[in-house]
């Protein structure tokens, strides 16, 4: 995969799926890339699936189907640590990038990039959501079963989105990306409730560890002029690595970030350090065989996760904290991704009581 | 396909290319021979004017320990040699669950009769309960390369999937100096073993070789005061040590401060597994109401000692 936009090597168009509006402007935007029509998607999923590296093969090509099943689902926080009361739009599952801890060459069993094209589908589901929750303010994102930006200049998903989520009271919407995939959000009108964030690391993990992505420097001046734009951006180090000279690594991301990108407008940065099933461990050692990231200390924890063993989360933790504070980031809202509360305890000072504090605490960019 | 009575002897058991099993105990097809004789015979072919066994190793063998001199059979008149295979599969497949190294062995003779490997990967591999894919299929044909005596261990210790995974990926060096350490245990220790061995060499880029031929190694290993279990389970701690230094210590120093505490047998203080919760647990155990007594004060006077506060470093 290049740094630059993806273009698939094929589309494959489920016959059913051709008649959306959806499926033309992906077409339209594609451009020469061969397309095929198919009755059903599976027989090219078991071809891709006799590859050597299927993960990899099936990222070369975009699929456009329907959903089936749920759009929007509550995150899959991981039980018995605290959540933060997120919902995550499936809309494209996954993603032209290639990061070495990616949980989706675990979690899909469809290899291929794949786009949901029935859109009135997803705005019925929202407004029911929104409506059932109207008393609380939900926080939704794209995010999590691919990258919100990295297919934007095929499907302009984040026009539609934040149309439809400008005109709601009780959301915060989030774009959660690795890329400099702007050019649609530069083109429209800022929302309040609107965060466009990007995932960080140290740019030695994202060199070496991130394949396809952007450095961490172009994705923050992205973010720098997301930002000057009028939205409000989102930080997200997820996850933070324990690698030889980590604190200088994450110090320097940290230090310009902040200095790149006005503070007052970040609505929050989240912290999680590496964590994953033990099976993504095969996965990974089959298809990142240089890389060392999964022989450091880890533990089982509550969740059958695998996951640093305390004292080094801790530690990982704490610094961090200390550089965003630091560096100028006092009154940014920080949070942990799935931890528990002796870590927000002792890392930040403090533990949200249940996840109504927490959402609370995460809504302030809604004032 | 012929049924006919052969001459043991005219059957060239040297020409192995159709065989898949090789590690099997004759004793109760002995026995059953004995009692019914041999009720399916085996799949002979014609290569080179000689009869070559297709299949039915283990009854070809059994008719030979009881000394017959002649059986029944099945000549395959096919000359393809995929074809011939695919008679013996086929007719294995129905009656009987395949070993890993049978798998491996199956794998690769289909490879070299020339089975498309597509055709392998999406339709030989979910016929032998093996998820369909290409590295599946690499791994397999990784293990049917082994050295006959790490395939005895496998076979043997009935060794799983990952294990002789990680297994294959050593050098024939490597897994040869670690059998003696591998024979005396159960499949979980084997698993640790291995895992360990390849994690600490992969992140530390060490070779396991060097790691297998350290002074420690050497020692344990050479010693003669201990059982061949004792020296596995003291490189099962020297390995785990080596792999999770930091949880290594603190188990170690959490135990030493249980010892200065002097706690009576029958009271036990944990920590959480792995030290993820900030809460500890207390077992006692206790026969008759005067035991409980002298149980709570004990613990009362534990909790006032001032050794005892240091437990709680470990949260
Ligand atoms: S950007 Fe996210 S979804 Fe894409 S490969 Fe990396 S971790 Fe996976």
């Amino acid at each position: 995969m290049s740094k630059s936009q993806y273009f698939p090597k094929k589309v494959y168009v489920e016959k059913r799926s051709l008649d959306f509006p959806l499926t033309k402007r992906i077409l339209k935007n594609v451009g020469p890339v061969p397309r095929e029509i198919i009755d059903d998607p599976q027989e090219v999923i078991e071809d891709i699936k006799a590859s050597k590296d299927v993960m990899g093969a099936g990222k070369k090509y975009l699929l456009i189907t329907r959903q089936r099943g749920e759009f929007v689902k509550p995150c899959p926080c991981t039980p018995r640590y605290l959540g933060c009361n997120y919902f995550i739009i499936n809309i494209d599952l996954n993603c032209p990038l290639d990061c070495t801890y990616c949980i989706l060459q675990h979690y899909l069993t469809n290899p291929l990039i794949t786009v949901h094209v029935n859109r009135e589908d997803l705005w019925r589901q929202l407004d029911i959501l929104l409506h059932r929750k109207r008393h609380r303010t939900v926080r939704i994102g794209t995010g999590e079963l691919g990258d919100s930006l990295a297919l934007d200049h095929l499907t302009e998903n984040s026009i539609d989105l934040v149309s439809y989520f400008r005109k709601k009271r009780n959301v915060i919407f989030e774009l959660k990306t690795k890329t400099v995939n702007i050019k649609n959000i530069l083109r429209i009108e800022p929302a309040p409730n609107v965060v466009v964030a990007w995932s960080l690391n140290s740019l030695r993990i994202a060199k070496e560890e991130e394949k396809g992505a952007p450095s961490v420097e172009e994705r923050i001046e992205a973010a720098r002029r997301v930002s000057e734009r009028g939205f409000r951006t989102g930080f997200h180090f997820d996850p933070i690595i324990h690698h030889p000279d980590w604190e200088e690594g994450y110090e320097e991301v940290i230090k310009i970030l902040l200095k790149t990108v006005d503070s007052a407008r970040i609505a929050w940065i989240s912290l999680g350090s590496f964590r994953f099933p033990a099976s993504l461990k095969a996965i990974i050692e089959e298809r990142f065989p240089k890389t060392k990231i999964i022989y450091d200390e880890f533990i089982k924890g509550k969740d059958g996760k695998l996951r640093y063993f305390k004292p080094f989360r801790l530690e990982l933790y704490k610094k961090i904290v200390g550089f965003i504070r630091e560096w100028g980031g006092k009154e940014i809202p920080l949070y942990f991704c799935m931890e528990s509360e002796g870590i927000w305890r002792e890392a930040m000072g403090w533990i949200p009581k249940g996840e109504e504090n927490l959402e609370a605490y995460l809504s302030s960019p809604l004032g | 396909m012929k049924k006919k009575n052969l001459p043991l002897k005219e059957i060239f058991l040297e020409d192995e290319r159709f065989r898949i099993s090789y590690y099997f105990s004759l004793e109760k097809l002995i026995l059953s021979l004995q009692e019914v004789g041999l009720l399916n015979p085996p799949l002979v072919a014609l290569r080179d004017k000689r009869f070559i066994l297709v299949s039915g190793w283990k009854r070809v063998l059994a008719c030979i320990k009881l000394g017959l001199s002649s059986l029944p059979v099945f000549v395959i008149e096919e000359k393809a040699e995929l074809k011939t295979f695919l008679a013996a599969f086929y007719e294995n497949l129905a009656t009987r669950e395949f070993s890993l190294l049978e798998k491996a062995e199956i794998l690769s003779r289909l490879k070299r009769f020339g089975e498309d490997e597509k055709k392998i990967v999406q339709h030989y591999l979910p016929l032998l309960d093996i998820p369909s894919t290409l590295s599946n299929l690499e791994s397999y044909l990784a293990f049917s390369q082994l050295e006959s005596e790490v395939k005895r261990i496998i076979h043997q210790k009935n060794m799983s999937f990952s294990s002789v995974k990680i297994f294959s990926g050593f050098t024939p060096q490597e897994r040869k100096s670690l059998l003696p350490l591998l024979l005396p245990s159960g499949q979980n220790k084997m698993k640790e073993i291995l895992e360990d061995l390849k994690e600490i060499s992969r992140r530390n880029d060490i070779p396991v070789k060097k790691i297998l031929s350290s002074k420690e190694t050497l020692d344990i290993m050479g010693s003669e005061k201990l059982s061949p279990l004792q020296k596995t389970d003291k490189m099962r701690l020297i390995l785990m040590k080596k792999r999770d230094p930091a949880l290594s210590s603190r188990k170690e120093s959490f135990d030493s401060l249980l010892k200065k505490l002097r706690l009576p047998k029958n009271i036990m203080v944990k920590p959480s597994p792995f030290f993820e919760e900030e809460n500890f647990l207390v077992n006692f155990s206790f026969g008759n109401h005067k035991e409980l007594k002298t149980i709570l004060v004990k613990l009362q006077e534990l909790a006032a000692k001032q050794e005892f506060a240091g437990i709680f470093k470990f949260k």
